[in-house]
């Protein structure tokens, strides 16, 4: 056997869907557990899941554990904790490594499961890992020596303008969180096999402190704005439903291009949520992104940051979007974006006479 | 206090990245020279207790770990309407992770007896995890909501909504509980002018103030020192490098006349070879 345990990935479904990001992890698994010669096994909790365990073999694990009961038909902090540590508790060996969404619930259960474990845990990575590490640091002489086969998570700081590779071979499970968009999934299969693990959960009283009294959700129709060359985002700046005229406006003058919008911009009700870029929105990497009228929280910039070419339009000259804008406008968009389209149909009227 | 909430509020000092003093050129911060101030997000942590003093009565006492200048983030909280303020503070805490942060922050919530609410921010501007939060209530084995943007408190019950992808969810749970809250939560007022000259009359009477903000070490507090720092920690920042491309390298147009910025970008962004041309129709 192995020294080395699996990797495992705790998959994440809502309201039976299986999210995108347990398949991101689970590419990220797959590369991880090539290079450690193990295996992937991941976690499903729900109720009614159906085939979702069949479509995570497809997707990369060989192991899949299942729990599926009705007081987890919801999310709950509580019930998905007791869940979640009664399959780990249950398993032969303790996993090398546990990935996990950075997601609403992923951020919600992780760091308590890391606790109750009392090991280490790293936040919202964008690249992962496998490498050695050698601890030279003599404030704790325990701690000194050489390390194989450790994670690396790495993660951005952007308060510090830093990229950091956190590192914790001391215990395992050695356990870290995603960002969505940030790791490959693997092309599914269907003749890959694998086993399928049902568990029983038997909840505790305590469990059930939470409840769920409403859950209010726009899964609008779809908008593709992942796979768009050109996108163009307005935020609360644009002051009202009408002001995504002005951002449709300026989108047509691309031949590829869709509108995005800030969570501001869609909790107000001017947008519906397919349109959200975000944390909790779309992670969008398209050639050219334009944002009108959006501060740019840190929550907007982990879905958009990536774009590569970034233009900001803020009459607000300390907006934290000019932090990581490529190019920037301070001005009233509703002034300046006329004005933008006019120039862009210039250039392009010139372009096709060079 | 019989009428009311027992609210503690975690504070956290982070370096100040929008002033200039220790922020180099390429956005990296150099620590010790850095200006130092309030973690942003902590604000909306504060006005959240703030506003359940507000409506129903109780005490807020903030608490802060970090090294002896962190004090003042405790008085600052004061001057917006904190009661009380706890700084722990001790050499054995340096290279902290999330994990012995959170059991030295549980441990002094301990030591304050019975607490209803404890509050944190989503995040910190620096380590920027969102992980403490949630280890200090899994310690504290309470309940809690994380991204929490608004709440009410009705006949000893908690409700709260909570952020979540696509829309959010209204929460229905017991006191004692912890609470992470937002940074699209409602933003903190103004400082009291009678509170900021109240905190003025205190640095000067030491004796009083010494009755309001508490200074600790891990053995006030009875905390275990194996558990915390480097040897508490199981993980530790391997490497740094810098994030590409961020801090300071944008391009700014501003100016008289709005025309004219709009045509030099235009401009800018041909002669940069965006691809520009190839995306228009
Ligand atoms: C670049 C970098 C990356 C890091 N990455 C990791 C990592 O991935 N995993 C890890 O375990 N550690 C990590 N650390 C260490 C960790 O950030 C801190 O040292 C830890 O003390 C607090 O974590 P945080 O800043 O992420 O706080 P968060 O968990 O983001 O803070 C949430 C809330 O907890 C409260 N809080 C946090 N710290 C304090 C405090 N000292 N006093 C009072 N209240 C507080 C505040 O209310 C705050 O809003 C990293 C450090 C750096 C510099
Ligand atoms: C858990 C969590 C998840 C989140 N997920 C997301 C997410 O997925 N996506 C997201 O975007 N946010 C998300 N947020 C919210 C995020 O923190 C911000 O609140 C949000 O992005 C702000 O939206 P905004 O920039 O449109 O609004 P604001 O911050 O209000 O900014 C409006 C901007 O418009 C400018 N402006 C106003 N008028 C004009 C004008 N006439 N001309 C030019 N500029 C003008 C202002 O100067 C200001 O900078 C999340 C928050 C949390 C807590």
């Amino acid at each position: 056997m192995n020294q080395i345990a699996d990797v495992l990935v705790i998959a994440e479904q809502i309201q039976t869907d299986l999210q995108s990001i347990s398949l991101e992890l689970l590419g990220a698994a797959r590369q991880l557990a090539g290079k450690l010669g193990v295996g992937v096994q991941a976690i499903i909790m729900g109720h009614n899941i159906g085939d979702i365990p069949q479509t995570l073999i497809h997707s990369g694990a060989d192991e899949v554990f299942v729990v599926d009961q009705p007081e987890l038909a919801e999310y709950t902090t509580l019930t998905y904790r007791r869940a979640l540590i009664t399959v780990l508790e249950s398993l032969p060996r303790t996993p090398h490594i546990i990935l996990c969404g950075a997601t609403t619930i992923g951020r919600d259960l992780a760091p308590r499961i890391a606790a109750y474990f009392k090991t280490g845990m790293t936040a919202d990575c964008t690249e992962l890992d496998i490498g050695d590490y050698e601890h030279k640091s003599k404030v704790d002489p325990s701690k000194i020596g050489i390390y194989h086969n450790c994670l690396y998570s790495i993660r951005p700081s952007f308060g510090e303008s830093l990229k950091a590779r956190i590192i914790g071979p001391w215990r395992n499970p050695q356990m870290a969180t995603a960002r969505s968009g940030a790791m490959e999934p693997i092309q599914p299969d269907t003749s890959r096999s694998g086993n399928i693990v049902p568990v029983k959960v038997n909840f505790q009283e305590t469990d059930f402190r939470v409840k769920v009294i409403e859950t209010i959700r726009d899964v609008a129709s779809n908008v593709d704005l992942t796979k768009a060359k050109v996108i163009i985002s307005g935020g609360f700046g644009l002051g009202g439903p009408e002001g995504f005229d002005i951002v449709r406006d300026l989108a047509s003058v691309f031949k590829d291009s869709a509108v995005g919008s800030s969570r501001r911009g869609v909790n107000a009700g001017w947008i519906s949520y397919s349109h959200q870029v975000g944390q909790t929105g779309k992670t969008v990497r398209p050639e050219l992104y334009i944002a009108l009228g959006i501060s740019g929280a840190i929550q907007h910039r982990v879905g958009m940051g990536k774009s590569k070419t970034i233009i900001a339009i803020n009459k607000d000259e300390s907006a934290p979007i000019f932090q990581y804008a490529h190019y920037g406008i301070v001005g009233d968009l509703f002034v300046v974006v006329p004005l933008l389209k006019e120039q862009f149909k210039k250039a392009l009227a010139s372009a096709g006479r060079g | 206090m019989s009428k009311g909430f027992r609210m503690a509020v975690l504070v956290k000092q982070v370096p100040d990245t929008s002033s200039v003093a220790g922020v180099n050129p390429d956005g990296t911060v150099d620590r010790a020279r850095a200006k130092k101030m309030m973690n942003p997000y902590d604000k909306y942590a504060l006005q959240k207790a703030l506003e359940i003093k507000s409506a129903y009565g109780g005490e807020i006492i903030v608490i802060s770990m970090g090294p002896p200048p962190a004090i003042d983030i405790l008085y600052e909280a004061l001057e917006y309407g904190a009661d009380k303020g706890y700084l722990l503070t001790d050499k054995q805490l340096a290279a902290s992770d999330t994990l012995s942060t959170a059991y030295a922050l549980y441990n002094v919530i301990q030591f304050l007896g019975k607490v209803d609410i404890v509050f944190t921010g989503l995040q910190t501007t620096d380590g920027d995890t969102a992980q403490t939060g949630p280890q200090i209530a899994e310690r504290l084995d309470i309940p809690q909501v994380t991204y929490c943007e608004e709440l009410e408190i009705n006949n000893g019950r908690v409700r709260a909504s909570r952020v979540i992808e696509g829309g959010k969810q209204w929460l229905d749970l017991p006191l004692p509980c912890l609470i992470t809250v937002a940074n699209s939560a409602g933003k903190i007022g103004h400082k009291r002018f009678a509170n900021v000259y109240k905190m003025k009359e205190l640095l000067r009477d030491k004796e009083s103030l010494s009755k309001m903000v508490f200074v600790v070490s891990l053995a006030d507090i009875g905390a275990d020192p194996n558990l915390t720092g480097l040897a508490g920690s199981p993980t530790v920042v391997g490497k740094t490098w810098k994030l590409g491309e961020i801090g300071g390298s944008c391009v700014m147009f501003k100016g008289e006349s709005p025309a004219h910025e709009v045509e030099l970008l235009v401009n800018r962004l041909i002669e940069n070879h965006c691809g520009i041309e190839e995306l228009l129709k």
